[in-house]
């Protein structure tokens, strides 16, 4: 290609292709809260939302910047807290709330700044430990720092004595969600955008090799201290978030614990995609309300399921379907779905048979003496009989060895759908 | 004239063993200057007391004059030195497209700017694009770097080297590990970019240092035994003895 032709290449063209994954996503955000109306949907809707902001702004360190955090609630918390603070101050009266969480991300950068200034001069251990320390560090001063924290109490405050803003006061649950919506909507644009930055690229660039990033003028720990920052800011307009649709912040939104949630989050939804994090934030929050209304092992099952992930998937639930995007492109997806069918299929139905007797167990060992009746699966059945031990052993038995007596046949359908015909395999 | 780049006395210790012997060099604007010398000779050490990978124990570093102790890295590259590596040096999972267009980034002022799109600016892309057509990877352009072949990656990498526009360009073995094809074709692209450029290079094959290179140094122990023009120093008394001697006749 001669430079000549290159200038007629346009460059960073607004298009309606690029637009029209962010337009989709605004209607959806517009039109679901119409269908989906009732008080607990729209809570549920509204922590998914706030879920995304702060993923998104977990993997500008984890995906785009290569930096492993152990203690990335605490800037959530942080701008939690503040926003709080600010709820039952005298001035909130005439601040409007939909600017409020604004407010939290100025304080989580201002906070992300103080730290990053010392824990992004590495990256890899040395950084994952401090974050680490951080963490606990801050988990502890939330019960020992009780003016500000409140201590095990924590922070609660009432989000209708804002301003008013145009009429609205955000007592009900749809206009908190419309607000959470937006913020989430534009949170999520900046951060996309500032993946498309000069920084932003240098983040992937000092991910990928910081050295050579030094040798092209760049500090590395510059660069790093930049991304870190950033995504304190986005961490802390969640936290301003969660501080209205809660209005309560206590310790459990800024532990250890909740930093290993994100992680887990992140990862789940593919850490190499932008839009990994959002699948991940709306999967754990799906499986945690759903599932975790049906069954008290949860956690178990979401632990399992991530462990399996980065195991046999680490590029996440979005890495495995733009895995996909070749045997798309080659137009040869269907040679995907017997095998899917004969393999995948009833490796799920084996699996929930396990999951059956890990039930059965747990009602057997855990519920109160003289009661055998349980529901499993829309089915009533009683756990001290042989049939019902029988039948999910073997449905779980069965169907595990058939997924991997046909997981050959799966891994065959794979290459061939992912190899151009005519080439030489 | 003040030279491009001069070694006065640079010396390198690690614990007892002293590397690096009392280097001094001057290499003048516009010079391909070529090292060469033995394995263990000190010559990537050398390459890095210069580029500032690690610091020296005594001695100075000149470049155009300004003395670069305690400067990092990214603070040489930023005075207009800039160099590749033995091992490959790249940014593997990025397009190739997006390595030129980040070695880029610095040079056409964008900094750790967060208030610009790379892909709006013309002199970015249209600059990434020129290089891209200079080292011959037009055809690889949205491939991630680290699927590309050995003598792929080796050019990307040059390319990386003399993106910032940097006036001394040093290049630590650009042709190891290369086929003779592969060698001849690293040859002509170094020449072709470092036009009216510093280049400072270390290499073994002794076909490429005497076509390419105005001067030679001789680096043996951590000391430069000779400095001249190729004939001078293939006909020098020590380095025939020390060195050259021994890899003439091998390459027969």
């Amino acid at each position: 290609m001669s430079v000549a032709s290159t200038n007629t290449r346009k460059y960073g063209a607004v298009t309606l292709g690029t637009l029209m994954p962010w337009i989709v996503c605004a209607l959806i955000l517009l039109i679901l809260p119409q269908v989906l109306d009732s008080r607990g949907q729209l809570t549920i809707m509204s922590q998914m939302s706030i879920m995304i902001v702060f993923a998104l702004a977990y993997n500008m360190l984890l995906g785009q910047g290569g930096m492993l955090s152990f203690g990335h609630a605490v800037y959530v918390g942080m701008g939690s807290f503040l926003c709080l603070h600010v709820m039952n101050s005298s001035g909130f009266s005439s601040i409007p709330l939909p600017i409020l969480p604004l407010i939290g991300g100025l304080f989580g950068l201002g906070f992300a700044m103080i730290i990053g200034s010392f824990s992004t001069r590495s990256a890899g251990t040395v950084f994952a430990m401090i974050t680490l320390g951080i963490g606990e560090l801050m988990a502890a001063c939330v019960l020992i720092i009780v003016v500000f924290f409140g201590g095990e109490e924590g922070i609660s405050g009432y989000r209708d004595e804002g301003l008013p803003f145009f009429g609205l006061d955000f007592i009900s649950h749809i206009e908190v969600f419309y607000l959470i919506a937006f913020w989430l909507f534009t949170s999520a644009a900046l951060m996309f955008l500032f993946s498309r930055t000069p920084v932003g690229r240098m983040a992937n660039a000092v991910r990928d090799n910081p050295e050579r990033a030094q040798f092209l003028g760049y500090s590395s720990r510059w660069v790093r201290f930049v991304s870190f920052s950033a995504s304190g800011f986005f961490c802390g307009i969640a936290g301003g978030l969660s501080a209205i649709l809660f209005e309560i912040a206590t310790e459990s939104d800024l532990n250890v614990a909740a930093s290993g949630v994100i992680l887990l989050i992140v990862f789940l939804g593919g850490v190499g995609v932008f839009w990994g994090p959002v699948i991940g934030a709306i999967v754990f929050i799906l499986l945690q309300t759903v599932l975790g209304f049906q069954t008290h092992l949860w956690e178990l099952y979401v632990g399992v399921i991530f462990v399996g992930m980065v195991m046999f998937f680490p590029g996440g639930i979005a890495g495995l379907i733009v895995a996909h995007g070749v045997a798309i492109s080659l137009g040869k997806l269907n040679l995907l779905i017997r095998p899917y069918l004969t393999c995948v299929l009833p490796g799920i139905i084996g699996v929930l048979g396990l999951c059956g007797l890990i039930e059965m167990i747990f009602h057997v060992r855990e519920a109160p003496t003289g009661e055998y009746e349980m529901t499993l699966f829309w089915t009533d059945l009683n756990t001290h009989h042989v049939w019902p031990w029988l039948i999910f052993g073997g449905i779980a038995l069965a169907g595990i060895l058939i997924a991997r007596n046909q997981a050959p046949v799966l891994k065959e359908a794979w290459a061939q759908a992912n190899t151009i015909d005519g080439e030489p395999s | 004239m003040t030279p491009a780049l001069e070694l006065d006395d640079l010396r390198k210790s690690f614990g007892k063993a002293e590397i690096i012997r009392g280097l001094n060099l001057k290499v003048e604007k516009g010079e391909r200057h070529a090292i060469i010398g033995p394995n263990g000779a000190g010559k990537s050490t050398m390459f890095n007391l210069i580029t500032g990978r690690f610091p020296q124990t005594s001695g100075h570093v000149r470049l155009h004059g300004t003395d670069l102790a305690g400067l990092q890295p990214f603070q040489i590259n930023r005075l207009g030195l800039s160099r590749s590596f033995q091992i490959t040096n790249i940014f593997p999972k990025m397009t190739v497209f997006e390595n030129l267009r980040c070695s880029l980034l610095w040079s056409l002022g964008y900094k750790y700017s967060f208030w610009n799109l790379v892909s709006r600016s013309r002199a970015l892309n249209e600059g990434a694009e020129v290089i891209l057509e200079q080292i011959n990877l037009t055809a690889r352009r949205d491939l991630p770097a680290g699927v590309l072949s050995y003598a792929e990656q080796r050019a990307l990498e040059i390319g990386i080297t003399i993106a910032g526009g940097a006036d001394v360009i040093m290049l630590d073995e650009p042709t190891a590990g290369m086929s003779n094809t592969e060698t001849d074709y690293i040859v002509n692209l170094i020449e072709k970019v470092t036009e009216n450029k510093t280049l400072i290079v270390v290499e073994h094959d002794m076909g490429v240092v005497f076509g390419l290179a105005d001067r030679i140094s001789v680096l043996v122990y951590g000391e430069i035994i000779a400095t001249g023009t190729p004939e001078a120093v293939r006909a020098d008394q020590k380095v025939q003895e020390a060195y050259l001697g021994a890899a003439l006749e091998e390459e027969h």
